[in-house]
């Protein structure tokens, strides 16, 4: 929780990245391209900031990539049928729909979090069956062909501007602003730094666990659902097959950000500079014309070295304390 | 006949001296009891003659032959064994695998390296028969009783017929009935010839089993007497020392109020039928051994096992412990007997677990307010004196005396009524002791009532205004401690088993 210098590294590297890249990346240098890269990592970023929770409260959501295209699919298939067979109006159907959509990832979040808690199966394993089983789900209610129930002015949601800035963006901001303040400022921040830290010393110290664990895996599948209705209106349809392997851009974005798999210990603000890192990266990459297998490539050896640099930065702080 | 002699042997560390001038004969079909309280040398003794450290000086002989142990392998292949309170067994294997780890036979031919269960189990069926011992072999040891593990554990250690095994309080997880077979299968072995070195807490197990008893005082010998001459008096004259005087250092009377009134409190497998009233400004002590049910009546109270039945009223309510957070509200908590998994958050500052407990009232409308936060930091800071350079730095770099009053401040920051202390002065230095015992005291003259649970006897008489037997998961009786002598106590604790 404090800050201390090691805590700007990624920042700094962040920062060197854009002035290389200003200056090798024809293009990359615009306010067109910065808004570009934002609107890419938004969708990301905003399901990134819950799983800094997840991370952080020791547990895992890997369900989020196809919760997003079941939640667009969701919200496709609910409008279509409030258009087409209930015959409302696409002003209310659209509004009812977005909302079931992001009640239903509530209501799967906070049964990931009840099985989690009630019956002891790790959030890993349930949410393992959650993301074969939600994929499945949107194949389904979409018959495998996207559904476009959605009228023209959907679009504004997830392709618009809002003061030149893209919505999806804004919406992230958002989502920083208001888990960074959570993490940080109240009450249950610290609720979830503890019980991730070390269940049974939480629960000793009166911590709510099963509230604080299951609010947070609640919290990030709705963030995903929201996510999946701004992904749907981007693509101005619902699509089965979108979002495929998305929890693991976003747990290598937490992680790149500094978060420990293990628990206890992240930052919200970390995970953002992680999403800016890998969305600059691939951004600069895709601008140089790199192949788009190598790019693979470099994310893995990013991850990796990003790791790599946070447990230095650890071991050496525990030798400073042995020492001290 | 095997015999085992040190000579002079000594272990120095940076600043003590852990082992001095230890000298010792032990005869091989005996049973020698080593005993000492903790911080005496046991362990580093034990660590020494299974090869983990090297003596600073002195020898050890073998049969009469100088003998140098390098490493644990090299204690093994001099045939020293050892077995240790904690079991090292694989519980989903079975008792053949477990006993044979690391060198099951193999069947040579067309694949090498098969496994010749055949071989194995003829193996195992022997040795436990030299043992006297019948275990049910292809049974995974998870299924079998923790007694009948620790036998596995000594047959496994026995597999390799050493001459020396070396038992390190292997019956302190086990109850009195079950120590007994592990003590008959000790028996057997010394008839058979083996040198049994059997370290214990348990003063009462010695005089049925061992032959020798040998005591260690902060690091120096105090003599070995055969079994029939220790008498409890002599053992604490042993431990101790001669001149056992400790100045109480609570003298003030409780209070006519009653804080904790525990009524007919019982968790099946744990305690049963536990009943007591704890006044306003009193200090109880818990003696018992580990296993006896201290720690769960402790954590029970505390709402972290909730009991099965009977009532716990707190001021005059009536509070059925449910968790630890309602426990907290209606003003009763406890420090664990575990700081480093229970009682403390070591990856937290120590700010945040300071004020972990008490955060609710700290933030008003759940927003937390750094301000307020330092101020109990400082606050206990000040009264629990506490070595404190960054209140922003994990805790984990405190030293475990700061670490404990750490825990304590945590509990002090939610103002109880009654604390619950589980082994408040373990893993500290004798100053923090001082000053934990200082605040005790103190607390208790603020009108706190406290329980304290403590392996160490003598610290119960320095604290505590009564002391209540308690064994096999039943209070067995109470004392005034004002009136105890540190003999007395401990030849109550060994007479009521």
């Amino acid at each position: 929780m404090s800050r201390r210098p090691h805590h700007f590294i990624l920042e700094l590297v962040l920062v060197v990245l854009c002035i290389t890249l200003a200056v090798l990346a024809p293009g990359f240098f615009s306010a067109e391209n910065a808004l570009n890269v934002l609107r890419n990592i938004s969708m990301q970023g905003i399901i990134a900031l819950g799983m800094t929770m997840v991370i952080v409260a020791g547990e895992i959501d890997l369900s989020v990539g196809s919760a997003v295209a079941f939640a667009g699919c969701w919200t496709a298939y609910l409008t279509g049928t409030f258009t087409g067979t209930l015959g409302w109006p696409p002003a209310v159907a659209v509004p009812v729909a977005i909302g079931l959509a992001a009640i239903t990832g509530f209501l799967l979040g906070s049964l990931t979090g009840f099985i989690r808690m009630r019956f002891r199966v790790p959030s890993f394993i349930t949410t393992l069956a959650l993301m074969t089983g939600l994929s499945g789900a949107a194949e389904l209610i979409t018959n495998g062909f996207p559904l476009t129930p959605f009228p023209e002015w959907y679009n504004a949601l997830g392709g618009g501007y809002l003061a030149g800035v893209p919505v999806p963006a804004l919406v992230l901001l958002c989502v920083f602003l208001a888990s960074s303040f959570v993490m940080n400022h109240t009450v249950f921040g610290r609720s979830v730094y503890a019980v991730g830290g070390n269940e049974e010393a939480a629960r000793l110290s009166g911590i709510p666990v099963g509230r604080t664990k299951t609010t947070v895996l609640a919290v990030t599948a709705t963030l995903a659902a929201v996510a999946g209705v701004l992904q749907s209106s981007e693509i101005m349809s619902g699509t089965a097959t979108t979002a495929k392997g998305w929890e693991l851009d976003i747990i290598a974005a937490v992680i790149i950000g500094g978060t420990s798999l293990s628990g206890g210990s992240g930052s919200v603000r970390g995970t953002m500079v992680g999403v800016m890192f890998l969305g600059v990266i691939i951004n600069g990459m895709t601008l140089l014309n790199v192949n788009e297998y190598w790019q693979h490539v470099v994310r893995g050896i990013l991850i990796l070295t990003a790791v790599l640099l946070n447990r230095a930065h650890v071991t050496q702080e525990a030798f400073r304390e042995a020492a001290a | 006949m095997i015999t085992l002699e040190l000579q002079n042997i000594s272990r120095v560390f940076p600043g003590t001296v852990a082992l001095q001038d230890f000298s010792v004969r032990w005869e091989g079909g005996k049973i020698h009891a080593l005993i000492g309280r903790n911080g005496a040398g046991k362990s580093t003794l034990v660590n020494i003659l299974t090869g983990a450290l090297a003596p600073t000086t002195g020898t050890m002989l073998l049969n009469d032959t100088p003998c140098t142990l390098r490493s644990p392998a090299d204690a093994r292949r001099t045939g020293i064994a050892a077995v240790y309170q904690e079991l090292s067994l694989l519980p989903d294997l079975n008792v053949i695998e477990n006993i044979l780890l690391g060198r099951l036979p193999v069947r040579k031919g067309m694949l090498p390296g098969r496994i010749d269960w055949k071989a194995a189990e003829r193996t195992t069926r022997e040795l436990l028969a030299r043992l006297n011992i019948s275990l049910p072999l292809h049974t995974p040891v998870r299924h079998l009783s923790v007694a009948r593990q620790q036998l596995v554990e000594i047959a496994k250690a026995m597999a390799s017929s050493p001459g020396v095994l070396l038992c390190d309080e292997p019956t302190s997880a086990l109850s009195h009935q079950e120590a007994r077979c592990v003590f008959e299968l000790l028996r057997t072995l010394a008839d058979h010839g083996a040198l049994i070195i059997y370290i214990t807490h348990r003063l009462q197990e010695i005089r049925t089993l061992a032959d020798t008893v040998t005591a260690l005082r902060d690091g120096v010998s105090t003599g070995t007497v055969p079994s029939a001459a220790a008498t409890p008096e002599r053992m604490v004259a042993m431990m101790f020392g001669e001149d056992v005087r400790f100045s109480r250092m609570i003298d003030h009377s409780p209070l006519p109020t009653t804080v904790l009134e525990v009524r007919g409190l019982t968790r099946h497998s744990a305690f049963s039928d536990v009943s007591f009233t704890l006044r306003a400004g009193e200090v109880i002590g818990i003696a018992g051994l580990m296993g006896s049910g201290r720690t769960e009546l402790l954590r029970s109270l505390a709402g972290a096992d909730p009991p099965d039945t009977g009532d716990v009223v707190i001021n005059g309510r009536i509070c059925v412990p449910r968790s630890p957070a309602q426990m907290m509200h209606c003003g009763m908590v406890m420090t664990p007997e575990n700081r480093k998994d229970h009682g403390l958050l070591t990856l937290l500052s120590t700010r945040a677990n300071m004020t972990l407990p008490s955060l609710d009232r700290l933030a008003p409308h759940a927003i937390t307010n750094r301000t307020r936060e330092e101020q109990v930091v400082a606050r206990m800071q000040r009264e629990l004196d506490i070595a404190l350079a960054d209140p922003e730095a994990p805790v984990s770099a405190l030293s475990g005396g700061n670490q404990q009053k750490v825990v304590l401040g945590k509990w002090l920051a939610t103002d109880p009524r009654v604390m619950l202390l589980d082994e408040p002065t373990r893993g500290i230095d004798i100053k923090a002791k001082a000053q934990m015992f200082q605040t005790v005291v103190r607390l208790s003259r603020e009108g706190m009532g406290l329980l304290v649970v403590s392996s160490e006897l003598e610290e119960l008489l320095l604290l505590c205004h009564r002391i209540l037997f308690m064994q096999h998961g039943r209070i067995t009786g109470s004392a005034d401690a004002g009136s105890m002598c540190l003999e007395t106590l401990l030849a109550r604790c060994m007479e009521s088993s």
